[in-house]
């Protein structure tokens, strides 16, 4: 379902709370972009470092490492095209980017020293983000690379990382700095409180509170930054021009648990209120919901009272009897816990727009972290519906359905729960 | 049925994204209100998990009491920070003055760390509170952000000790470090669950607070912890048998796939977290509430009794 959706995207970026499995999942996409002939590279946080062996690139660096086609060869897999990783590795973006940046060696070398900039670019909150969007900046420009996967921060505070570029540019926006600093450098105090109390009174509050050392050293950063903010400002314009571009793609991946999804809920509202809107939605490690025969499960659902018929079901299979009392009570709370998932995750999708390509991958039986385990979620993330697991349910298709790119594991909810949430929608006023 | 762990002043709950440290903080918290304490579970930084856990519909910003002697508390870095500057700048017209400018307003967005900084400030002004029966709060459980963040969030107040000269700042981040260091005050606890990506990230961070922060660590919890009697190859083939009992063997080979992989990395935690280690089971719930909070607090129950008494050793 996901295959348009690479097919007509350069950048695909993956986002979600953590612990989701957005590393696979964008790992996954990477990959299936590289078979169907594409130069795809993965940049990533956090790799299972069984999934980075698994790729033949066991020291993930902060260059695009290649995956040597023998490799995929190892798993049948044959690429048209290339795939690559990389990591993130903040201390050494930071240093590049002053280096691509910095108009001599001397202020290079003066940057790089100030405690302050240390300090920025080593210990302070968001300079992560700031990186991964810097890094994706960086693969966009080279040109070597038709589909990039960005994997997110594992973080709470999506806000930062969309607004990062936003912030670099109010960070060293140039009245700030000019407020903030040349005053101090230039005219010292009486100038500063002439020109502004409010300022004059914050600079006093602010010197008391810190020290002066700790002015003077941010002074002196500024200083030598001033001549970098030309530069700094057209990348933020460029991190925009990307983050809005109509071939770049946002996918949020999130799983099907009640607390995961209010998050997935922020992060969706997040990304439309900022005009990057979702592309695609991938739900991992959902328990699968099986069909219920309904000549022996009256509700059409199965229940908790359900045991003992299910165990005798067992019995006459011929499964071991003292085997079977844990195997039914096991089924009937994947059962019951998987309706419970689909329920929510139905509820998840009545919000978000219509045309979003809206995909689950079920649990499986153990975790995903090798080539393998990409494989296998391929199946379900780029499966045409006729692939899709267990079809056979014959939930009647509500015919707005057709219009909208619909999963089979969500066509299986009941269409009674989806009107009800369309009917709730206040009616489209035609005013004038 | 008393341990250690209980008598801390301050609880950091502190693991990746995604493995429980909400519910594993509500448990917490609501353990020592059954006490009888009077508990603060504040939550560093944005999120609604924990809201949602306790059924409190919106992020608070002042204390509210959500159960006998249990307080929530959404601290968020720039409210603390507008608070902070209430009580160093006393008069009300000069406060104002520099909370509504604009130059105020950019400061903040952009100097980086210090709504870090002022988060934990906040914990550390709340554990110093007064009341008229003594300390305002018996106990405060902390459910820190992601870990990435809350690294950089507990880091905070030795970077300002390292990069501010003396004043002020300087003044107040040292006692918030002496807070976190303090082994008979604070404690920060583990959350993770058992399988790989999860386990390696927590031996990192169990290192870097350890090692690079020196702060005192207390428990390990185990969250999600599948169990199954048999293993997956115990369980019968799947061809050709009646549907119902196919999909009776898929539930029960992934329930044993994920016991074993849990099993797995439950012992390799052993060697790699040397912390005294409480195990949760997976819970099959419809809906995760305090109800289930609770019932994962009488397994928390029985094996923090049995735990040696190493909390809050130096490390």
């Amino acid at each position: 379902m996901l295959g348009s959706l690479v097919r007509d995207h350069r950048v695909v970026i993956c986002i979600g709370s953590g612990g989701v499995g957005k590393t696979t999942t964008s790992a996954a996409i990477a990959l299936w972009g590289a078979l169907q002939g594409r130069r795809a590279v993965v940049l990533t946080i956090d790799p299972a470092r069984r999934l980075a062996d698994s790729l033949g690139v066991a020291s993930l660096g902060d260059e695009p490492r290649p995956v040597e086609p023998s490799v995929l060869a190892c798993h049948g897999l044959h690429a048209r095209g290339s795939l690559a990783a990389m990591m993130l590795d903040q201390k050494g973006a930071w240093d590049r980017l002053v280096a691509r940046h910095a108009p001599s060696d001397e202020v290079r070398e003066r940057i790089l020293k100030n405690r302050f900039y240390v300090h920025l670019s080593q210990s302070f909150a968001g300079s992560y983000e700031y990186m991964a969007i810097e890094q994706l900046c960086v693969l966009v420009e080279s040109g070597a690379y038709d589909l990039i996967v960005l994997d997110t921060p594992p973080t709470k505070h999506a806000l930062d990382f969309f607004e990062a570029p936003q912030r670099i540019r109010e960070f060293l926006d140039r009245r700030l700095v000019r407020w903030l600093v040349m005053p101090y450098l230039s005219q010292g105090w009486a100038a500063a409180k002439a020109m502004n109390r409010t300022v004059g009174f914050l600079f006093r509050k602010v010197e008391e509170a810190t020290g002066i050392a700790a002015l003077a050293e941010i002074s002196d950063f500024f200083s030598a930054m001033s001549g970098m903010f030309d530069a700094f400002a057209a990348r933020a314009q460029t991190i925009q021009a990307i983050l809005h571009a109509p071939t770049t793609a946002f996918v949020l991946v999130t799983g099907p648990e009640e607390q995961v999804l209010t998050e997935a809920e922020f992060f969706s509202q997040k990304v439309r209120a900022l005009h990057m809107p979702l592309k695609g939605v991938v739900f991992n490690r959902v328990h699968e919901e099986f069909p219920a025969d309904p000549a022996m499960f009256p509700g059409g659902t199965v229940a908790r009272a359900d045991e003992p018929a299910i165990a005798a079901a067992m019995v006459a299979a011929g499964v071991a009897r003292e085997r079977v009392p844990w195997l039914a009570s096991n089924f009937v709370d994947y059962q019951l816990l998987a309706r419970g998932e689909a329920l929510r995750m139905e509820e998840f999708r009545s919000g978000l727009p219509r045309r979003a390509p809206f995909v689950s991958v079920p649990n499986f039986d153990s975790d995903l972290h090798d080539l393998a385990g990409l494989r296998r979620m391929h199946r379900y993330l780029f499966a045409r519906t006729e692939h899709a697991p267990e079809p056979s349910v014959a939930w009647p298709e509500p015919a707005q359905a057709r219009r909208a790119p619909l999963e089979p594991s969500a066509s299986r909810a009941q269409p009674t729960l989806r009107r009800r949430t369309r009917a709730e929608k206040p009616p489209r006023s035609p005013r004038r | 049925m008393h341990h250690e762990l209980y008598d801390r002043r301050v609880i950091f709950v502190v693991g990746k994204g995604g493995v429980g440290k909400s519910t594993v903080a509500a448990l917490l918290a609501v353990a020592l209100a059954e006490r009888g304490k009077r508990v603060l579970l504040a939550q560093m930084g944005p999120g609604r998990r924990l809201g949602e856990l306790l059924g409190v519909a919106v992020e608070t910003d002042a204390p509210t009491e959500v159960l006998p002697g249990l307080s929530f508390l959404t601290i968020d870095g720039g409210m603390a920070l507008a608070e902070y500057l209430a009580l160093v700048l006393p008069v009300k017209r000069l406060h104002r003055l520099v909370v509504t400018s604009k130059l105020y307003h950019h400061f903040v967005a952009a100097a980086p760390g210090l709504k870090e900084l002022m988060t934990v400030g906040k914990i550390w002004y709340e554990e110093q509170l007064e009341s008229t029966y003594g300390r305002k709060w018996d106990a405060i459980v902390v459910d820190a952000p992601a870990t990435g963040h809350s690294l950089q969030y507990l880091r905070m107040p030795e970077a300002a000790l390292e990069a501010f000269g003396p004043g002020l700042v300087r003044r107040e981040a040292q006692k918030v470090v002496d807070l976190l260091r303090d082994a008979r005050r604070t404690v920060v606890c583990l959350v993770t669950t058992a399988e790989e990506m999860p386990v390696n990230e927590t031996a990192e961070i169990h290192t870097q607070l350890r090692d690079r922060l020196g702060l005192p660590l207390g428990v390990l919890f185990v969250n999600r912890v599948h169990t199954a009697p048999l293993t997956p190859e115990e369980i019968p083939a799947l061809s050709g048998t009646p549907r119902l009992v196919h999909d009776v063997l898929r539930c029960a080979r992934e329930e044993s796939g994920w016991a074993a992989i849990n099993r797995r990395y439950l012992a390799r935690l052993q060697t790699a977290v040397p912390l005294p280690t409480v195990a949760l089971p997976f819970l099959f719930a419809e809906e995760f509430g305090l109800r289930e909070v609770r019932a994962l607090l009488v397994h928390a129950e029985g094996q923090l009794a049995a735990l040696p008494s190493v909390v809050g050793r130096d490390a």
